[in-house]
């Protein structure tokens, strides 16, 4: 009778389980094929350094890919006509060197010679010029496309020098090439001239000139790069790196701690105390290029972008500058820093991260409005703004157009922000003590998203950026031109600050242009179209007794904390 | 024997099910608020042509239902999703980039040999505590046996896989993540197997106390419910040992409650024991859905919803069938 009984289950089972495998066939063989045993020599056993991350890279193809995760591995993998040091400043790379002419509209780059793709080809001028010029003409082209607007013209007059004409002068050039990753004109020139052959490309074996260069990978899962000793700038020490998924934030933690993995370049700012204090396991901390801001919705009635979508239903009272100062004299930076970050974070100014070095108006940190609610209170009732129905909430006063209204707003939140809950707590907690009621409606992010810009639908929203290396996109989200696009978030329109940003474009001088940066900050801080109350600070940790050189950022230096990148990857190397 | 005509609507009704998710999965991820251009652009610096372009790769610039600007009315996004379906293509996944029929069927070999483990480790053990509880009823194997069963059963998974995760890599040295040593490509096909192994153990312990609870309680009531019946005191009267009584009584009519439960459970298999994935970083179903969840990744959803739905409507059937054997009460007309 038992027999039987399971006679009758077991078919079940297995019947089920043939179902759900033939859908589809079970993942043997990697996309990529294994390392041969040629090439890591049998002898000496390969140096492989362990990165352990929480996302994959969405896509091997630069234009088709988003996330951070693909960026780290294309850094590795190509080279650009320049590079970044941690401290914010551009070097030659594939570029030797390059003359500008008076104009500023002519670039001539010399091209090192010698440098070999991975595929063993050699890499020209050629190939510099092919790619420019593909990234200016795939308009779909993910984010390179954006870099190469104002190329007019590219040319590789002999193997080793290319001619870039542009159609106005570019201050900040060296920062838009950076992301220009130089690819072999042999493996791209079948896409050309089709944007979206070469948008779905696949890219499998990434061919490039980097210091690293893929040998298998695995989406979610794991990749594995194989060091190019013959780098010209870059010749790793190690012989191997692999990235390998976490999904799961504690795992990771824990797969340091076993010595599972050498890196780990995130976790939660809870453990980074505890893992501070663990045997051959050093935590660091440094500048990181991200920022909270917390968005006024500014926009003027006349600069509404209907067209667009735009409803324009902020509350009128946040339109007055005093305020939004007032508001912002009811903000204790350092205390949101402690509670949502646990101090890994440094107080903000405007939307120019202190880890953009020089870029950063840090004279501004003394200027800042001080944690005074008496002042901001003060201010409130100078203005006109009281309480005269003795609710606890002031009015608007009567000569405005909102008249007789409550200061009474809303802050929406994306609830991808784990910690944007919490800090609109305490803002709540802060402007209740001046009279000024915030609602704290956490939503799905791309609820938030509709209701931003163009719409404009908002009082507040809490939100934040990732700027580049170079300050003018980040700077160019406050400017006018921005309303109708969804870009502005804000709505704040100032000539002044339009006519400046226009002017630092083109400036080719580093010093003038910096000021003209720092300028433009003051504005925004005086203005107030945001209150940023954070700069973050990455976080990461490696184990210390397996690889030692890792260039770690002094404290309080500023400079940026980054240790996947290549400039980190190749100098490691095992200890003793 | 199973009767045509119960065989016939039971797959009927399966079919209809299906047809039925079918449409609902594809308005499901229509109705949800946001543009989903916006959820594929992730970054708002994009510009207007790269924009379009995402649009157009995806389709999302075709009408919803019908498209009524002239032309063919059937250019619309949901006679679209529908041919491509039948030609077997789910479309493309906005974060991996790749056809989302192919991801489904790179992780579903892996959520099935880790379930699958799991699942026949707890029914096996489950099963057989669950009828020696029942059997040594009131004794103190019976209270540890409904001790340990109701605390494994109200356990979060999650929870439990951490903790187990830390135990393991701290005390034992076996491996946090993934499916196996990344690199050990050389290694011979034993020192592969023993890997997987390593790392297949905690998830799959995992999985195995959160689920065997839940069958011990119910297979030890459901056997305790037999054995007060009438006919099981005529077989005591007729001198039969208790062995005799479990086995060839009691057994056949105390797996009806345990078939429907394991049908169900097994049904959700393919969905990959989400949390427990998401633990170990298993390469599973699991923690792709929680991945495309986290980066709104619509197309592997609908796709993922679809697998989880064929796959309980399917295991339901088969649990029908399965019932239809053991009780022949259930296939009268």
């Amino acid at each position: 009778m038992k027999g039987r009984l399971w006679a009758r289950i077991i078919p079940a089972l297995v019947v089920l389980t043939l179902l759900a495998t033939a859908c589809g066939a079970p993942a043997a063989s990697p996309t990529t094929a294994p390392v041969t045993s040629e090439e890591v020599p049998a002898a000496a056993a390969p140096v492989v350094l362990r990165i352990g991350m929480s996302g994959s890279p969405d896509s091997r193809n630069p234009g088709n890919a988003w996330l951070t995760e693909a960026f780290d591995l294309m850094e590795l993998v190509y080279d650009s006509l320049v590079y970044l040091d941690f401290a914010g400043n551009y070097h030659p790379e594939l570029a030797e060197s390059w003359t500008v002419s008076d104009d500023g509209l002519t670039w001539t780059f010399t091209i090192r010679d010698g440098v070999l793709f991975s595929d063993g080809t050699p890499l020209t001028a050629e190939d510099v010029a092919f790619t420019l010029l593909a990234y200016r003409d795939w308009g779909e082209f993910g984010y390179q496309s954006g870099y190469t607007l104002h190329f007019a013209d590219v040319q590789a007059t002999d193997p080793r020098t290319v001619v870039l004409t542009l159609d106005m002068p570019i201050g900040n050039l060296e920062s838009q090439l950076l992301f220009c990753y130089i690819l072999p004109q042999h493996i791209w020139e079948p896409y050309a001239d089709d944007v979206s052959a070469a948008v779905a490309f696949e890219n499998a074996d990434m061919i490039g000139s980097g210091p690293f260069r893929l040998v298998e990978f695995r989406q979610g899962e794991y990749y594995r790069l194989a060091a190019n000793k013959q780098h010209y700038l870059f010749p790793p020490v190690v012989d191997e790196v692999i990235f390998q998924t976490y999904s799961n934030q504690d795992a990771l933690v824990q797969a340091l701690r076993a010595g599972e993995v050498d890196l780990i370049t995130e976790m939660p700012n809870t453990v980074f105390g505890a893992l501070q204090g663990e045997a051959n396991i050093t935590a660091v901390h440094g500048a990181a290029r991200s920022l909270r801001d917390y968005i006024f919705n500014v926009i003027a009635p006349e600069d509404c972008p209907v067209e667009e979508g735009g409803i324009c239903s902020g509350h009128p009272a946040l339109r007055d500058p005093v305020v939004r100062q007032a508001m912002a004299h009811a903000v204790d930076k350092q205390q949101i820093i402690d509670v949502a970050l646990l101090g890994l974070g440094t107080p903000g100014i405007g939307l120019v991260p202190q880890a953009l070095g020089d870029w950063f108006a840090s004279e501004l940190l003394a200027e800042d409005y001080d944690f005074d609610i008496a002042e901001a209170n003060w201010m409130l009732d100078e203005a006109g703004y009281l309480d005269s129905n003795g609710d606890g909430i002031r009015e608007c006063p009567a000569d405005m157009d909102c008249g007789g209204r409550s200061l009474d707003i809303v802050m929406q939140i994306p609830s991808d922000i784990g910690s944007g809950a919490r800090e609109a707590e305490l803002l709540s907690a802060w402007w209740a003590q001046i009279g000024i009621k915030m609602t704290p409606q956490v939503l799905e992010s791309d609820t938030v998203t509709a209701n931003c810009c163009p719409a404009f639908d908002f009082d507040m929203l809490l939100w934040g950026w990732g700027p580049d290396p170079d300050p003018s996109f980040i700077l160019s989200v406050l400017t006018s031109a921005e309303i109708p696009t969804g870009m502005s978030e804000t709505g704040y329109n100032n000539p002044e600050y339009d006519r400046l940003f226009a002017e630092q474009t083109a400036e080719l001088d580093h010093a003038r242009r910096v000021e003209m940066v720092h300028e433009m900050q003051r504005m925004m801080l005086e203005d107030l179209p945001y209150i940023i109350p954070y700069y973050d600070e990455g976080v990461q940790a490696f184990r210390s007794d397996r690889f030692t050189g890792w260039p770690v950022p002094a404290e309080g230096s500023g400079d940026i904390l980054y240790l996947q990148d290549p400039l980190s990857l190749t100098v490691v190397s095992p200890v003793q | 024997m199973l009767r045509r005509d119960y065989l016939f609507k039971k797959t009927a009704w399966s079919l209809l099910t299906i047809a039925f998710v079918l449409v609902l999965n594809f308005f499901l991820f229509r109705i949800l608020p946001g543009d989903p251009t916006t959820a594929i652009a992730k970054d708002p610096r994009l510009s207007a042509e790269a924009r379009q372009g995402l649009a157009r790769r995806f389709g999302l610039d075709r009408p919803l239902f019908l498209n009524l600007s002239g032309g063919n009315p059937l250019d619309s996004q949901f006679f679209i999703y529908f041919t491509r379906l039948f030609q077997g293509d789910l479309g493309t996944s906005f974060n991996f980039n790749r056809p989302v029929a192919e991801l489904l069927g790179e992780r579903l070999g892996n959520t099935v040999i880790l379930i699958l483990g799991g699942q026949v480790l707890a029914i096996v053990l489950g099963i057989t505590l669950g009828l020696l509880a029942a059997w040594k009823n009131k004794t103190s194997f019976d209270t540890a046996a409904i001790t340990f069963s109701l605390a494994a059963w109200s356990l979060p998974t999650f929870w439990l896989g951490i903790i187990l995760l830390i135990i393991g890599s701290t005390y034992l040295g076996l491996p946090t993540a993934g499916r196996g040593t990344v690199g050990l490509m050389s290694a011979s096909g034993w020192a592969r197997a023993v890997d997987l192994g390593k790392h297949i153990l905690l998830p799959t312990l995992t999985y195995t106390i959160v689920l065997l609870g839940e069958y011990m309680l119910i297979m030890r009531s459901s056997v305790l419910e037999i054995l007060s019946e009438d006919y099981i005191l005529t077989a005591k009267a007729k001198g039969l040992s208790h062995l005799q009584i479990l086995r060839d009584h009691a057994l056949q009519n105390a797996m009806l409650p345990i078939v429907t439960l394991i049908a169900l459970n097994l049904g959700f298999t393919v969905s990959g024991a989400i949390q427990v994935e998401t633990v170990f970083s298993w390469p599973g179903l699991g923690s792709m859905i929680f991945e495309a969840v986290r980066r709104q990744d619509y197309p592997v959803l609908q796709g993922a919803f679809l697998l989880v739905a064929v796959s309980v409507i399917v295991a339901n059937l088969i649990a029908d069938l399965v019932y239809g054997t053991l009780d022949p009460r259930v296939k009268a007309p």
